[in-house]
């Protein structure tokens, strides 16, 4: 099976950022999703949502850069939502723990209601 | 599935990813960089490095890291390391030796009895305490580092050694060049006609064998045959070599000898190229077998001897001799021309003229025989005399 190159797109939502990782996140290529974050943080945008529906699998790599956003969204007291994850993205992220780090919402407009609500 | 069951899952994909990584075709940097991020990922650490212990300077160099302060890993000293246990995790704790801001487990990373560096990780994004099985699985990946990254040295020390090998041949050859570049001019200097001489032979001849398709260390060969061809005259008297007035026969029998004697010379050399003796000893050998010293004939005539017989004939003609005024390029080309079959190879004629004709054209990056030909020769006339004797030897 031919491989999905993984890229990244991302808007902006009111004082929110949206991140659209797509393929799968297992190599060094998914650096681009730290450094799309790292490019809002660095305007400073502390609500990040990454909407996983492009994303359905993820390995040790794709676990080490999501850890390192959530420490970049830590140290600046920032949120992190996930949302649209699939089945085994949910599973992998709550059996090593992860999903106490992060907010997990069904859909993107969920997780921005919440940043929104969370604003007011 | 427990909870547990998963987690062993997820472990041995970690294993399969960092198998992955280390066998990928990657750089050895961004090996190394993904493999940090595979244990990263898999332990949950938001820190880590990869140390590289540098034996000659006896200091460790980060390979690659993120998020530990680098002033506090480049203060880690390689003994405190090796007194711990190979490729065994360990907890940093209070150690005296090792303050790296962060950090809370290490494995000394070992191959046999060499210590190779170290694999540093901070505490987990959890909180939560490193379990024995996940010690027992860092030191499978210790393992697994140690050797990717001692693979890695030995390839680099090998590749430093081959290059330093190859810089060192080159310099030998250099100095090969030099000591019969040297070697020629003596030979030259005995014969106050003959300046040069063996050096424009040498040009000469590896024009027409790389014309001819001949690989760079055969060119080489009979561009070092063409600077010894007459090393055999250094045994000659210098009275008899500058004589002015016609030699008798046995001023003419001793001459004769210098390509027997250029044979004895050289073939006490070992060569790196084959038949340089070969074309030296029978460069005065003809097709119709009147040539000498053996009076070879054609099947007994290597194309090394044809192609440095033409073009010491041709350098000869084109020369200031003491017997008699030089011949013009055209004239020469004529003289040529007339003799083959009898003295020159049909084909070794056609490259030459072939080579000589692309020179004149400036179709030849760097020309090796125009450079020495006489300046005031009319180019356009050689050109097409030249053309002439390609078509006329293109159809025989």
């Amino acid at each position: 099976m031919k491989s999905v190159q993984f890229s990244v797109t991302s808007r902006l939502a009111g004082d929110a950022a949206v991140i659209y990782p797509k393929g799968y996140l297992n190599s060094l290529s998914g650096e681009s999703l730290v450094n799309e974050c790292g490019i809002y943080i660095g305007k400073g945008i502390t609500k990040i949502v990454v909407n996983f529906s492009e994303t359905g699998l993820i390995n040790s790599i794709g676990i080490s850069l999501l850890l390192q956003i959530i420490e970049d969204l830590r140290n600046i007291e920032g949120t992190i939502c996930c949302t649209n994850m699939s089945k085994f993205l949910q599973d992998t992220f709550e059996m090593l723990g992860l999903i106490q780090h992060m907010q997990v919402f069904p859909g993107e407009s969920d997780a921005l209601k919440y940043l929104n609500a969370k604003t007011v | 599935m427990s909870a547990e069951l998963k987690k062993a899952l997820y472990n041995i994909s970690a294993l399969a990813d960092l198998g992955q990584e280390i066998t990928s075709v990657n750089a050895f940097h961004q090996k190394i960089q993904a493999v940090l991020y595979v244990i990263t990922g898999t332990f949950l650490a938001n820190k880590g490095a990869i140390l590289f212990y540098d034996k000659s300077e006896n200091r460790l160099n980060t390979l690659t890291q993120k998020g530990f302060p680098p002033a506090d890993l480049d203060r880690v000293n390689p003994e405190t390391l090796m007194s711990l246990g190979k490729n065994r995790p360990c907890l940093i704790g209070d150690h005296p030796g090792l303050a790296i801001a962060g950090a809370e487990i290490l494995a000394p990373l070992w191959v046999r009895d060499e210590f190779i560096g170290a694999l540093i990780l901070s505490g987990k994004l959890t909180a939560s305490p490193y379990s024995p099985e996940e010690l027992e699985l860092l030191n499978v990946i210790a393992n697994q580092i140690a050797i990717t990254i001692s693979n890695h040295a030995l390839f680099m020390d090998l590749s430093d050694k081959l290059e330093e090998n190859r810089k060192l041949y080159e310099e030998m050859r250099l100095i090969y060049h030099g000591t019969l570049q040297a070697f020629a001019a003596a030979i030259d200097a005995k014969d106050a006609h003959t300046k040069n001489h063996s050096h424009r032979v040498a040009k000469y001849s590896a024009a027409i064998a790389r014309e001819l398709g001949w690989s760079e260390h055969d060119i080489e060969g009979i561009y070092v045959a063409g600077y010894l061809h007459d090393v055999g005259k250094l045994a000659i008297s210098n009275e008899l070599l500058n004589k002015v007035t016609p030699f008798t026969p046995e001023e003419l029998a001793e001459i004769k000898k210098h390509s027997t004697l250029s044979h004895s010379i050289t073939s006490k050399i070992k060569f790196p190229w084959k038949n340089v003796e070969d074309m030296v000893w029978h460069h005065h050998e003809r097709l119709d077998g009147h040539g000498y010293p053996d009076a070879l004939t054609q099947d007994a005539l290597s194309d090394g001897v044809r192609i440095l017989t033409l073009a010491d004939s041709f350098d000869a003609m084109t020369t200031q001799r003491p017997y008699r005024k030089k011949m013009d390029v055209q004239t020469a080309l004529g003289e040529l021309r007339k003799c083959l079959n009898s003295q020159f190879d049909n084909h070794i004629m056609l490259v030459f003229c072939r080579v000589l004709d692309k020179e004149i054209k400036g179709d030849l990056p760097a020309p090796e025989i125009l450079p020495h030909l006489d300046r005031a020769s009319d180019l356009s006339v050689i050109s097409s005399m030249l053309e002439g004797i390609i078509a006329e030897l293109s159809r025989s």
